[in-house]
C-alpha cells in the first residue's frame, strides 16, 4: 500500500545540513497496522510526513497505493491525499470556528460532492466513532477524547485506502488512549491500512508490526 | 466552498464585525466621492451649448449715475459695435456665462409651475454667443408689437411645461400681468460651464427702457489683442465718466468657473484617497496576521487535499463574503439616495457610483488579500502542522 524505497531527507540551512532519514526502506502492505516508535527528534514524523504526501523526500522513491508519486505535481499530490488518505494528528487540529459536523466534511469539500452527500457521510463517520450525539457541538466543547474521535471521523470520512496517525494518542490519559486504539483495530479490521507514530510500548504492541528509528535509520 | 466561507466568517463575526465596518465605511466614502465624480463628468460630456472662444464681458456699472442710463447704454453698445475689431456685441443681465450670478423666476403653463434661470438680452445674444436656434427664431425689435414679451426657451424648460408639444407660439405665464410667448428654442445652455447640470432656460427680451442689464458680452474678430482692450476701455471710459469698467474673458471665466468644482473634488478625491490607502494597508495587516494566526488549519487543509491555489482562493474568498457582507450593509443606505432622489440628482448617477464603488471594494480588497493568502498558499503543510 505504502512502498518507500532508499528514502533520504536532509534539511539543510545556510550552516548546517542535517539528516533526517536514512535510506530508508519500507513496504506496508494492505490492511496492515503498523508503528512506527523511536526516541524524539528519530524522524517519525518526518517519515510519517513523507508517507502522507506532506514532505518531499531529498532522495529516493515513494509509491501510494501502487501510484509511484515522484515528480508529481501540488494538483496531483492534494487529490492522491484527498482521496488515498486520512490524517489524525495528536493536537487533533480541529478548526474551533467550524462545528464538529462541518470540521469532519472538510475532507469533502475538496472533492466533488453534494451539500447532501456530505452530510451524510459526515454523519456516517461520527456514528462509527460515537459522537452522532455532538454533531452540531464545536469543539471547544468537547473533551480531549471527543476531540480526537472527530478526527478519527475526519480522516475516515472520505473513506481513503490509509490512514496516518502521529501520535493519536498522545494528548490523552491512558482510558482515552485505550478507546481510540480500540476504534483505530476496529477501522483496520473493516479494511484500513493504519501506520501510526506511537511513543507507547504499549499501543505498538496491538498493532501488526513495529518499525524503529533512531537517528533517522530504521533499526526494526 | 462558499457555503463553508459564510459559514466560517459567520462563526467568527464577533472578530469580523471591526473588518466590516471598515470595508463598510470604504465603501459609503468611496460612494459619496463617486456620485460627486459621475456627476461632474456626466454633466461635462453633455455640450456647453455655446461658443465662449473670443467672447468678452464688458461689465458696466453706473455707480451713482443713475440719469438716463438705458439711453447710456444704447449709446454704448452703439459705438462699440462701430469699432472693426468686433465682430458681434449683445447686452445681457448680469447672470452672464460662467458668473456666479443667478436669476430665477417663476413661470406657469397649465398648471405646471417651475423657476427657471431668466437671461434678459438683445436679439444679438444667440449670434454673439453662438447658441444655435433649433425651432422658431431668435426675437427681434419687430416681435416688440406682439402683445406678450416675445421669449426663447431651452430644451430643458420646454420638457418640463411642455413635454412632447411644440412649444413655438404657447403663451406662458409669470404672474397675471406678465405672460411671454415662446418664439423660439435652443437645445442647451449650460451657462455655469461644462460640469454644471443642463437647467431649464429662459431667455427674455430686454425692454428698451431696461436699466439693469449692464453687462455686454463682445464676440471679437480672430487676431484681436489686448491693445483693442485698452482701447475699448479708454472709449468707454470717455463716454461714461464716473461709471465703473470691467472686461473679462470668458475663456478665463469658464477656467475659474472649472476650478470651482474641480478644488473640492480634487481635495475629497485626495482626502478619500489617504483613508482608502490606510483601510488598504489595515486589512493587509490584519489579513497576514490572520493567516499567521492560521497556519496549522492551512496545513490541515493541505493534508486533507486542498491545492496551494485552492488555499489561496479560500483566503481570497474569506475577504470577498466579508466584502459582500460589507456592501450589502452599505447598499441599504446607499440605495436610499436614488430612490429619494436626494440632491435632486437623477438615479442613474447614484446607481453608477455605487456599481463603480462596488467594482473597486472588490479590487481594494482582492489587492491586500493576494499577497498574504499567496503566502498562506505556499507555507509547507509538513510545517504549518507543526508548529503551535
Amino acid at each position: 500500500m505504502i512502498k518507500l524505497q532508499n528514502v533520504e531527507k536532509v534539511y539543510r540551512t545556510s550552516s548546517i545540513e542535517t539528516l533526517a532519514l536514512n535510506n530508508i526502506n519500507l513496504d506496508v502492505k494492505k490492511g496492515e497496522f503498523v508503528s512506527i516508535m523511536g526516541p524524539s527528534g528519530c524522524g517519525k514524523s518526518t517519515l510519517l510526513n513523507i508517507m502522507g504526501l506532506l514532505d518531499e523526500p531529498s532522495k529516493g522513491s515513494i509509491e501510494v497505493g501502487g501510484i509511484k508519486v515522484t515528480n508529481y505535481r501540488d494538483k496531483e499530490l492534494a487529490r492522491l491525499r484527498n482521496e488515498k488518505l486520512g490524517f489524525i494528528f495528536q493536537s487533533f487540529h480541529l478548526i474551533n470556528d467550524l462545528s464538529v459536523i462541518d470540521n469532519v466534511e472538510i475532507p469533502l469539500l475538496y472533492r466533488d460532492s453534494t451539500l447532501k452527500e456530505r452530510r451524510e457521510l459526515a454523519r456516517q463517520a461520527l456514528e462509527q466513532v460515537g459522537l452522532s450525539n455532538r454533531m452540531k457541538h464545536f469543539p471547544k466543547q468537547l473533551s480531549g477524547g471527543q476531540k480526537q474521535r472527530v478526527a478519527i471521523a475526519r480522516a475516515i470520512v472520505g473513506k481513503p485506502d490509509i490512514i496516518l496517525a502521529d501520535e493519536p494518542t498522545g494528548n490523552l490519559d491512558s482510558a482515552m488512549g485505550n478507546e481510540i486504539l480500540t476504534i483505530l483495530q476496529n477501522l483496520n479490521e473493516e479494511g484500513a491500512t493504519i501506520v501510526m507514530v506511537t511513543h507507547d510500548d504499549a499501543m505498538a504492541k496491538r498493532t501488526h508490526r513495529l518499525i524503529r528509528l533512531f537517528d533517522g535509520t530504521q533499526v526494526l | 466552498m462558499l457555503r463553508h466561507l459564510f459559514k466560517l466568517i459567520w462563526n467568527k463575526k464577533g472578530s469580523h464585525s471591526l473588518l466590516i465596518i471598515e470595508i463598510w465605511a470604504s465603501f459609503m466614502v468611496l460612494f459619496g466621492v463617486l456620485s460627486l465624480i459621475v456627476y461632474n463628468v456626466s454633466n461635462y460630456v453633455q455640450p456647453i451649448g455655446f461658443e465662449y472662444e473670443r467672447v468678452w464681458n464688458l461689465q458696466l456699472s453706473n455707480n451713482q449715475d443713475t440719469v438716463g442710463v438705458s439711453d447710456k447704454m444704447h449709446r454704448i453698445v452703439q459705438q462699440i459695435k462701430s469699432n472693426k475689431e468686433v465682430e458681434s456685441l449683445s447686452r445681457m443681465s448680469s447672470n452672464s456665462p460662467f458668473s456666479a450670478n443667478q436669476m430665477m423666476n417663476g413661470v406657469t403653463y397649465k398648471k405646471v409651475s417651475i423657476s427657471p434661470e431668466f437671461f434678459y438680452t438683445d436679439e444679438n445674444f444667440s449670434k454673439t454667443l453662438g447658441l444655435p436656434v433649433v425651432a422658431g427664431k431668435w426675437f427681434t425689435e419687430s416681435d416688440r408689437v406682439s402683445k406678450f414679451t416675445p421669449i426663447v426657451i431651452n430644451s430643458k424648460l420646454k420638457e418640463v411645461l411642455f413635454a412632447n408639444e411644440n412649444p413655438l407660439g404657447k403663451v406662458i405665464k409669470v404672474d397675471d400681468k406678465k405672460s411671454f410667448k415662446v418664439v423660439g428654442l435652443v437645445d442647451k445652455f449650460k451657462s455655469k460651464g461644462e460640469f454644471a447640470s443642463d437647467s431649464p432656460a429662459l431667455f427674455e427680451m430686454l425692454s428698451k427702457d431696461d436699466t439693469w442689464s449692464t453687462n455686454v458680452l463682445i464676440k471679437t474678430k480672430a487676431g484681436v489683442d489686448a491693445n483693442f482692450e485698452a482701447k475699448l476701455v479708454k472709449e468707454v471710459a470717455a463716454t461714461l465718466p464716473g461709471w465703473g469698467i470691467e472686461v473679462s474673458y470668458l475663456t478665463e471665466q469658464r477656467k475659474n468657473r472649472h476650478n470651482l468644482t474641480l478644488v473640492p473634488v480634487t481635495i475629497f478625491l485626495i482626502v478619500s484617497g489617504f483613508l482608502l490607502t490606510n483601510v488598504a494597508l489595515g486589512l493587509f495587516g490584519i489579513l497576514n496576521l490572520n493567516i499567521a494566526k492560521r497556519k496549522n488549519e492551512i496545513g490541515l487543509r493541505r493534508a486533507m487535499g486542498a491545492t496551494e491555489s485552492g488555499v489561496t482562493t479560500q483566503f481570497l474568498g474569506e475577504i470577498w463574503v466579508l466584502a459582500a457582507l460589507s456592501v450589502l450593509i452599505g447598499l441599504l443606505f446607499a440605495i436610499q439616495f436614488p430612490i429619494i432622489h436626494v440632491f435632486d440628482m437623477k438615479a442613474n448617477i447614484y446607481i453608477t457610483a455605487i456599481v463603480i464603488a462596488i467594482v473597486l471594494i472588490f479590487i481594494i480588497v482582492t489587492l491586500c488579500a493576494w499577497w498574504p493568502s499567496r503566502q498562506a498558499s505556499r507555507i509547507h503543510p509538513a510545517i504549518a502542522l507543526h508548529e503551535e
